[in-house]
């Protein structure tokens, strides 16, 4: 009994640990992902929600006519939204059809796609996670209704589920649609979010960083250029501070493990200070003893951490559980090495927990040993 | 080593309930904070399909529709107590080493507002004068942001080249707008160029006319999105309850755990009294008194453990925190709060613990043979 209850007691703060790092690596994947890309977030200084005009587009690409530093300028604005017939909200961009393709190449986008793409005003790349969600399929016609202006139901064309892409939450749209929508219902037009600047290299990024700023210093819409990445932290930091939180939690997990784990070791000690006097009147070393003990702590802890690693691995690459989907980080993605690093600290718990036992098993004086067996 | 056992037992449960008061205070902070904020007797007004006043325009010949809306109240003069206001934000950095910049509310008011939003006091310095560049600031903004404390100088406007002086600091009941700088509205409109408002907010003569006031205001006559301010804020504090969902599931996992930690320790306490168990059973104490001792043992464990815990919790109550709204797009300024159901709730769990963990080994101590267990000893 007391050999399952260890176990458990480890194989617990073992799946929050690993579920917790999961999240921490996800968003650290996230954020490596973001800064391999080579782009700028380009947003109006003051704060994000205030629009910039869609004319920066053009200053920007002032800057680079040749195209070969600066690739390509994309202007996004946000117009969230939700179904119809369903309160669930929806991440729905807006983007600048020309240039989205070549500023967000990981999207993988096939020439089929690009085509429906640039041939349909209406068109719409549904993330594949939320087509799954909402049973949307490439040619389906379906209604949004923005929850920024112009807060009238526009009809989109379904041209890509963005089967290969990285995001797949996300919906794109075609920015001069919705501009034709805001001119038609009196919205104001002519405004964008942010604009991502896709660079050449990272001697680029850190270039036209301040570049764009400068351009900008002194207008009514002056600049806050960062790269993807910093952009993207902010984020993350503001909204609770997740990584770091989490990191803390699965720090409080470890100890909890630890603890319960010495209480079972000291607890096993304690019942075997006869077979243990035993085995030193025999003339078995401290050092067996020692070693004995240890092994036991360290067999129980690997089995309670296998059981921990492998429970949260299973449950989310072969359940329907791998579907959920994670603000940001997308889904919740359990790689081996995290399971090996599991391993490690459930072997770790093992010793530290095995240490005062074993360290009374060595102290224990023969003399005193064959009494207590007396 | 059984009191060791006890100790490390009793430092499992009390980092537990540490951990969960930690968690569920972030939760309370910012629930408290958000239900303190808005009137039942107000009605919110935005544009439709916009979730939030950040991103609700209404334009002027929508707003002038509004004063038809049945029901309103009206002040002394004969006006009715209708407050449009502008919802901007701004970037200012935090207090701290760090100083990374916060994305704070700035709110354009009449002085009609005061009246609708009567938590709204005045604590330090006075109220702004319309028409110069002088802003109120919430006390849990001046507290939380650089620069905010009276006489400090604030950047706002579309370009942030407009130097506004804080003259005052605002009480809201612990609400959102602690969290916010409030200026006058003309003023804040022409810094941010816009010519139109995000909300506005109907005072409701009674209560009980809120439902026909919402239908006229979501009928054909104005054609907006309306609800009780209450319901507004409740709406925006679903956030915490993705917390509490989320806090919810570690707790219960850790809380599995520190059961078989309790299990365990009692278990050992029962091997090493089984002389003593057998003596109580031959002096006439039954079954039922042998499971409830070693419950109230391993109850006082988690309940000393609990106390402690919620101890350690209590270090960080009053601490200030925000969060960044995915709904209004600015910060939340709150305090962490260990509340009455903060602790309730730890206790719960504590006990919980202490006797689902408690059980199994009670039960065993019940049903040692008297005889044999004698004989041993």
């Amino acid at each position: 009994m007391r050999t399952l209850l260890t176990c458990a007691a480890v194989a617990l703060p073992i799946i929050i640990y690993v579920l917790t790092t999961a999240v921490v690596d996800g968003f650290n994947s996230f954020l490596d992902n973001s800064a391999k890309q080579l782009r700028l977030a380009v947003t109006q200084k003051t704060s994000i929600t205030n629009p910039l005009p869609e004319g920066h587009r053009r200053k920007i690409e002032t800057l680079d006519p040749t195209r070969k530093r600066l690739i390509a300028v994309c202007g996004l604005r946000y117009i969230g939204g939700q179904r119809d017939d369903d309160p669930t909200p929806l991440s729905t961009l807006a983007v600048d059809a020309d240039t989205f393709a070549e500023c967000f190449p990981e999207h993988h986008l096939t020439a089929e796609e690009i085509d429906a793409w640039n041939k349909d005003r209406q068109a719409l790349m549904v993330g594949r996670g939320t087509a799954r969600d909402m049973n949307w399929k490439v040619g389906d016609r379906v209604t949004i209704l923005p929850s920024l202006p112009p807060y009238e139901k526009m009809e989109f064309h379904i041209v890509s589920t963005l089967e290969n892409a990285a995001d797949f939450v996300t919906n794109w749209c075609r920015r001069d649609y919705l501009e034709s929508e805001m001119k038609r219902l009196q919205a104001p037009e002519g405004q964008v979010t942010f604009f991502f600047v896709k660079c050449a290299s990272k001697t680029d990024l850190d270039y036209y960083r301040m570049e764009i700023d400068k351009l900008f210093a002194g207008s009514l819409d002056e600049t806050k250029a960062q790269d993807e990445k910093t952009f993207m932290n902010e984020f993350i930091t503001q909204q609770f501070d997740l990584p770091r939180n989490l990191a803390i939690l699965a720090a409080m997990t470890v100890f909890v493990a630890i603890m319960a784990a010495a209480n079972t070791m000291s607890m096993n000690f304690r019942d075997r200070i006869n077979e243990i006097a035993t085995l030193k009147s025999l003339g078995f070393g401290s050092w067996f003893t020692f070693a004995l003990i240890q092994t036991e702590s360290l067999m129980l802890c690997s089995l309670g951490g296998l059981i921990g690693a492998l429970g949260p691995y299973i449950a989310f690459t072969h359940t329907p559980l791998r579907n959920l989907t994670v603000p940001l980080i997308q889904t919740i993605e359990i790689v081996p090495f995290t399971c090996v690093k599991a391993m490690i600290i459930a072997l770790g718990i093992g010793i530290l927990a095995a240490l005062w036992p074993s360290w009374l098993a060595i102290r224990m004086h023969v003399v005193t040993a064959l009494r207590e067996v007396g | 080593m059984r009191k060791l056992s006890t100790a490390l037992t009793f430092t499992v449960v009390g980092v537990i309930v540490a951990v969960l008061c930690i968690l569920l205070s972030f939760a309370a902070g910012i629930r408290v904070s958000l239900r303190a904020s808005g009137s039942s007797l107000n009605v919110l007004v935005l544009k439709t399909g916009a979730t939030a006043e950040s991103t609700s325009i209404i334009m002027p010949e929508e707003a002038n529709r509004l004063i038809q809306t049945p029901g309103i109240a009206q002040d002394d003069a004969g006006q009715k107590l209708i407050s449009q206001e502008l919802c901007a934000q701004t970037s200012i950095p935090r207090r701290g080493p760090d100083g990374n910049p916060a994305n704070v509310a700035v709110r354009g008011v009449d002085d009609t507002a005061f009246q609708l939003h009567s938590e709204v006091k005045i604590i330090e310095g006075r109220r702004y004068e319309p028409g110069a560049l002088e802003v109120i600031v919430g006390k849990q903004a001046r507290d939380r942001y650089q620069g905010l404390e009276i006489g400090g100088q604030v950047l706002l406007g579309r370009a942030a080249n407009r130097s506004f002086t804080v003259v005052g600091v605002f009480d809201a009941e612990g609400g959102a707008f602690e969290s916010e700088i409030w200026g006058s509205r003309p003023t804040i409109m022409d810094s941010y160029n816009r010519r139109f408002i995000s909300s506005a907010i109907l005072r409701l003569a009674d209560p009980a006319q809120g439902e026909a006031a919402i239908k006229y205001l979501k009928g054909s006559a104005v054609r907006l999105n309306a609800k009780l301010e209450t319901d507004y804020y409740e709406d925006l504090s679903s956030k915490t309850q993705q917390i509490v969902a989320l806090t919810s599931i570690l707790i219960g996992i850790m809380a599995i755990g520190a059961i078989f930690a309790v299990a365990n320790t009692m278990y050992a306490s029962v091997d090493s009294r089984r002389r003593e168990i057998a003596m109580l059973r031959t002096i006439g104490f039954t079954r039922t008194s042998i499971v409830t001792s070693f419950l109230l043992e391993s109850l006082l464990i988690c309940i000393l453990a609990c106390a402690t815990g919620v101890a350690a919790g209590s270090l960080v109550n009053g601490s200030r925190q925000d969060f960044l709204s995915d709904s209004t797009w600015t910060v939340l300024a709150y305090e962490l709060r260990l509340t009455p159901d903060v602790v309730l709730t730890a206790l719960g769990v504590a006990m919980a613990v202490g006797l689902i963990g408690g059980l199994a080994p009670a039960l065993k101590a019940s049903r040692i043979g008297i005889i044999e267990a004698l004989r041993k000893a």
